[in-house]
């Protein structure tokens, strides 16, 4: 299947600054892609040279299957794109903004009369239709942003940081949102910052720093890429010194750090020996409260990424 | 491209464009900018038709009747400024420093439809502005100065006043598509028209220089409709500017004199006669051209201007990056 996005040698320069350096990107069709980075590491610049906001100074942008060229808007057709706090004007309606930009992206009127209503409804903001925009919140801003993306039924979609603004309530709207498109067979292009969010919604995932690609990957590639082997936590209701030792002197332990009553074993296989793990602390006397498996977060390995290559960057110079 | 895509690109071209009409036109009502060239428009017409009479009755004079009036009063030329800058100061400029550009561009709309679109939603802010201006001047002409002939030429002065105001609004559009800045277009472009306005002043000082006048915004230079090639000019003849502010009333005076020509003279504010007394002031012929010659150049220039400021207009538009 052709990807959805695909970037070969995309460079963007600012004069000496490279804002994005030879971008080598494929976002698989049909799945919902995290696009990761700390600020002012090129997401932004990357997303505007796709949708065809900004040229690049080197390399193509293809989206759809279609070349990014200058001013072309075929290459915008079926993609709908939310933009980082997005504004629109203060002085129209959302029905009237959504109606406007429905026949930008080619609906005819039957389908904006259908479409409108229903993307006014999906994104919460149903009895308000009568207020022009400049009278939203920053939430309800940021709600017509994303209704104004899913115009046309987009195959793509690309949202930055759609939920900046939004109440906790947004945020998880949002992430179903995103799942329910991708179900429908689309592409779901998602910049954040939120790690938890992209961890909870995306398939794949693609971390660039300094305008570079750090990894891309399914997320699950991602997440194990940095510790092999899980953890294990464990609270006790007296911890020992014998139930410790005990548990070091196991071939499946590798280490184990305590805090208070609590234990955090990491495991040096990736069997599940949880049974031999209890067993052992209860030979040793001690009676476990709780277990748990720490699973390794995205955000371990966007952190340690990121700290190596600012490493490596800093190494350089 | 699938059969859907070029559904949606080809045949919703120009839907994509009355869009775009559209939402400037929202844009220019709800924002009163409508509003507020409409009600520019009354109050200066009121205010030239009222101010003739008042200064007459002051002096104890009567208005004499004017059948011309309506066909031989011209729009002034700050109104074709006044009117061209506050209609598109923000246009363009106004999209980048709201930040709407951005998912606006984003939309599967190319820049030449965005930059179509506004221009036409101008055209269509402007002439209702022109058309409310000559009903109040043939009404109120009627009342003041009795009933008015000629008025099938009104259509024309208005084109004619769209025409010279379009010049205005190329520049102004320029200044802002460049600089993105609605304040530098409508500063810049109150530079220009008062710069332009104080050179005239100096450089009609210079008879000999004054027909450069004629290639500049503005009003141009001011010559004297005569009959003949070799008639003279005398003060009380009807003036004719050459520049593009004047193609309104130009295009009335071709109509209604279209074998006349237009002298350019050299005006001697007095001389002192064989008794010793000052004479009256007196025209020296310096040259003469056809008419339709002058309303050609006229509107030749304005084209000119519309063009070439349009043009950096909408490459600016087209060639900007949006990386905020």
């Amino acid at each position: 299947m052709e990807p959805a996005i695909e970037t070969v040698g995309l460079t963007r320069t600012y004069g000496s600054l490279v804002a994005v350096n030879n971008l080598n990107l494929q976002v698989q069709a049909n799945t919902i892609h995290g696009f990761l980075g700390p600020n002012g590491a090129g997401k932004s610049t990357t997303i505007k040279m796709l949708i065809g906001l900004l040229r690049p100074s080197k390399g193509v942008a293809r989206v759809l299957g279609k070349e990014v060229k200058g001013d072309d808007p075929r290459s915008r057709l079926n993609v709908g794109f939310m933009p980082e706090l997005p504004k629109f004007p203060k002085h129209l309606k959302a029905p009237e903004l959504l109606d406007i930009y429905g026949r930008l992206c080619g609906m005819d009127e039957a389908e904006r009369r259908q479409e409108v209503p229903r993307l006014i409804d999906l994104v919460g903001l149903k009895g308000r239709e009568n207020d022009l925009i400049g009278k939203y919140s920053k939430g309800m801003q940021q709600r017509v942003g994303i209704a104004q993306a899913l115009l046309g039924n987009p195959e793509l979609v690309i949202l930055d940081e759609p939920s900046i603004g939004l109440d906790p309530v947004g945020m998880v709207e949002v992430r179903e949102l995103m799942k329910g498109i991708a179900k429908e067979g689309r592409t779901v292009f998602l910049s954040s910052h939120l790690l938890f969010e992209v961890e909870q919604t995306c398939s794949h995932v693609t971390i660039i720093h300094h305008g570079n690609i750090l990894v891309s990957d399914s997320l699950s590639n991602v997440s194990g890429m940095i510790h092999g082997m899980p953890s294990l936590r464990i609270e006790v209701s007296r911890l020992t010194d014998a139930v410790v030792s005990g548990l070091r002197a196991l071939p499946s332990v590798s280490n184990v750090s305590t805090d208070g009553n609590a234990m955090t074993i990491e495991l040096g296989t990736n069997e599940d020996v949880r049974a031999q793990i209890s067993q052992e602390v209860t030979r040793r006397g001690g009676v476990i409260v709780s277990m748990n498996v720490v699973e390794h977060k995205l955000e371990d390995v966007f952190v340690q990424l990121v700290s190596k290559s600012d490493a490596a960057e800093g190494a350089k110079q | 491209m699938t059969a859907s895509d070029r559904t949606r690109q080809e045949k919703r071209g120009p839907s994509r464009f009355w869009a775009i009409v559209r939402y400037e036109l929202l844009w220019n009502l709800r924002k009163k900018k409508i509003l507020v060239v409409l009600l520019v428009a009354a109050l200066l017409e009121v205010l030239l038709l009222a101010l003739t009479p008042a200064l007459l009755n002051i002096i104890g004079e009567a208005v004499t009747q004017n059948p011309d009036y309506v066909v031989s009063t011209s729009i002034p030329g700050y109104i074709t400024f006044f009117f061209g800058m506050v209609i598109v100061m923000n246009s363009i400029s106004g999209e980048f420093e709201s930040g709407t550009v951005v998912p606006l561009l984003a939309k599967p709309v190319s820049r030449t439809t965005v930059f179509l679109g506004k221009l036409a939603a101008a055209l269509l802010t402007l002439i209702p502005a022109y058309v409310l201006l000559f009903v109040i001047q043939v009404v109120g002409g009627s009342v003041v100065y009795g009933p008015q002939g000629h008025l099938y030429l009104v259509p024309l002065t208005i084109a004619g006043a769209v025409a010279s105001t379009l010049v205005w609004m190329a520049i102004v559009l320029a200044i802002g598509s460049a600089t993105k800045s609605s304040v530098l277009a409508a500063v810049v472009s109150v530079a220009i028209y008062f710069g332009l306005s104080f050179a005239s002043g100096i450089i009609s000082g210079f008879q000999g220089q004054s027909w450069v006048l004629t290639y500049l915004p503005g009003g141009g230079n001011t010559g004297y409709l005569i009959p003949t090639a070799t008639a003279s000019p005398s003060l009380s003849s009807i003036s004719v500017s050459t520049g593009p502010d004047g193609i309104a009333s130009a295009l009335t005076t071709f109509v209604l004199y279209p074998s006349y020509y237009v002298a350019f003279a050299m005006l001697n504010i007095s001389s002192i006669g064989s008794s010793g007394s000052l004479t009256s002031p007196t025209l020296t012929v310096i040259s003469t051209q056809p008419l339709w010659y002058v309303l050609l150049t006229a509107v030749g220039v304005a084209l000119g201007y519309i063009v070439v400021f349009l043009l950096i207009a909408w490459f600016a538009l087209r060639r900007t990056q949006i990386s905020e």
